[in-house]
This record gives C-alpha cells, sequence and structure tokens, in this order.
C-alpha cells in the first residue's frame, strides 16, 4: 500500500479490491429478525416457494455488508470526508448462506468542488460479487475526498 | 379485505410507518458490525469530528425503515403491500441530515410511480419514495425504493 489517497489520486477508471465476506445462515437470518423479516429471509422452507427460489439475506443486510467491506479496506486509504447517500443500487443476484462475496470499487466519476479548493467530489461504483463471479450488488457510492494540495 | 394487484394501486397512496427513537447502544452496535468508521462507533472521537457526536450509520437508518415497514404492512393487510415481492433496488439514496442518539424519527412510504415490465407480463415495478424526519419535521433520509408486483392475471 502506497501513501493515502487524495482527490488526485482517485482517476477514473482505477479500480480497488475491497476484501472478502462470508455470509453465513446464521447472520442472515439474525439481521432479517431484526430488521427484515420476510420469509424469504428467514426461513429456508418458506424461501423456496418465494420469488428467490432459497434463503436469501435481505437487500439491506447485502449493503450492510458491502459498507463493511469498503469501511475496513477503502477508506482507510482516502483522504475522505464522508458519504451522503447512493444514487443507485441494484440487487442483482440473491446473496445466499455460505457464499464468499468480494466488492470491487471503481472511480467512475470526479468533478472538483466549485465552492472549495481542498476537497472534491469522487463517485465509485461498488460490484459485490459471489465466488462464481456474479455480480449481486451493483451500487454507487460518491464521496468528498481531501485534495493533496 | 381481498388482495389488490398493480393494476389497483394508486400513484400518491401513502403510508404512516410508525417512529423510532434510536439509542447509542444500538447505533454503536449496528455500526461495530457494518459500518465501523469512528463517527459511528466512537463517542470521544465523534464529539472531535465535523459531526459533533456519533450519527447513526445511513444503512441503519435504512434498516430501520424496512423495520418499520414490514411491522406495517403486518399490523394492516393494505391493498398497496398484499402482492409485494422482491425489490430490485433502488434509487436516490439521500442522508441529509444526521441521526443522533435519543433522537425520535417518523418514517413513511409513498407509492410514487408505476411502471409495466416487457419481460414479466405477470408483474409489474412500483416505486415508492420513502422518507425519515426527525422531531422537528426536518427530512434527514429519502430514497426511491422499487418493488415488483403482481399483475391482475388476464381473464
Amino acid at each position: 500500500m502506497t501513501g493515502i489517497l487524495h482527490f488526485e489520486d482517485l482517476e477514473i477508471g482505477r479500480s480497488f479490491a475491497c476484501g472478502t465476506y462470508n455470509v453465513t445462515k446464521e447472520e442472515i437470518v439474525e439481521f432479517a429478525r431484526e430488521f427484515d423479516p420476510q420469509p424469504h429471509h428467514l426461513d429456508e422452507e418458506a424461501a423456496k416457494n418465494s420469488m428467490l427460489g432459497g434463503l436469501a439475506a435481505s437487500g439491506w443486510h447485502v449493503c450492510a455488508m458491502t459498507m463493511r467491506m469498503f469501511a475496513d479496506h477503502m477508506i482507510p486509504r482516502m483522504a475522505e470526508r464522508g458519504g451522503s447517500g447512493s444514487p443507485e443500487a441494484r440487487w442483482m443476484k440473491p446473496v445466499r448462506p455460505g457464499d464468499r462475496l468480494r466488492t470491487e470499487a471503481a472511480v467512475v466519476g470526479k468533478k472538483e468542488s466549485r465552492a472549495r479548493t481542498d476537497i472534491g467530489h469522487v463517485t465509485f461504483e461498488c460490484r459485490v460479487y459471489n465466488q462464481t463471479e456474479q455480480v449481486c450488488l451493483l451500487y454507487m457510492t460518491p464521496v468528498v475526498a481531501r485534495r493533496g494540495h | 379485505m381481498s388482495m389488490l394487484y398493480w393494476e389497483d394501486i394508486e400513484i400518491g397512496a401513502k403510508r404512516e410507518l410508525g417512529t423510532y427513537t434510536f439509542t447509542e447502544e444500538e447505533i454503536i452496535r449496528f455500526a461495530k458490525k457494518y459500518d465501523p468508521q469512528v463517527i459511528h462507533t466512537d463517542p470521544v472521537a465523534a464529539k472531535n469530528s465535523i459531526f459533533g457526536g456519533i450519527i447513526a450509520s445511513g444503512w441503519h437508518t435504512a434498516a430501520i425503515w424496512m423495520k418499520l415497514s414490514i411491522a406495517e404492512r403486518q399490523r394492516h393487510a393494505t391493498p398497496t403491500t398484499a402482492r409485494m415481492g422482491v425489490s430490485p433496488g433502488f434509487e436516490d439514496m439521500k442522508w441529509m441530515k444526521p441521526v443522533r442518539p435519543g433522537m425520535t424519527m417518523k418514517f413513511s412510504s409513498e407509492i410514487y410511480g408505476k411502471t409495466e415490465l416487457k419481460s414479466r407480463p405477470d408483474l409489474g415495478l412500483l416505486l415508492t419514495l420513502n422518507k425519515a424526519h426527525d422531531e422537528t419535521g426536518a427530512l434527514c433520509m429519502r430514497f426511491i425504493g422499487k418493488s415488483f408486483v403482481q399483475r391482475r392475471p388476464e381473464a
């Protein structure tokens, strides 16, 4: 790992690996009980007959897992000042018990701040792959990055 | 109440999902697991940040919206929820104001739009505008939710 990444370093097209996340049935059910108690996130039998065709993690849980990967592997490398939302997220494939997810964060947009010379806006596209290289979640996350000089 | 189809759902119909009070313990517990940044996990470090204190992860606020949405659906079998299926994603998630410990947030969901799906004539897409307001009425979070809903079978 080289130095801290500033606005100038986060060039469009650059991509960063953000680690992995092992998904367990226990965690899927625990998250769903607290936040998203629908049968297809809680119960294997009921999930078989659902649109998801089997037990799958809540989409919000997948976003939370992705946040964890981004927070562990990307945020510490950047001179960043936080995010404020996401213009788009697509839950493309179900995330199942036993899946091993990995996240790639690619810079897809950047613009200088008009009001301030010390910061800029950088947009990452995060792709969350499962172990068979299917994209399960695609989401955009804009962050405010400090300029190096 | 008989279950309604995508065709029956009216744009503009609004559901009040109820309120939720965020505790510091809960904000920290969620963040330690899913969003371990000091503004969410460490009251001392957060105090010295631009936020001046601990704030909830935006994903925590979104997850609570989901929780209250499900609870409301279970309390009242409302027509707009009866044939809801899975969601393909969301758009335009904005966390415009911090959610702090002790704040009681008010959540809502309004039917925002409907789209036909060429690839799945048995399903329609429903767009919802979802919001969380604080006690002063300030908007803290909003996003456009998407759900697949069953269409009325052709006779």
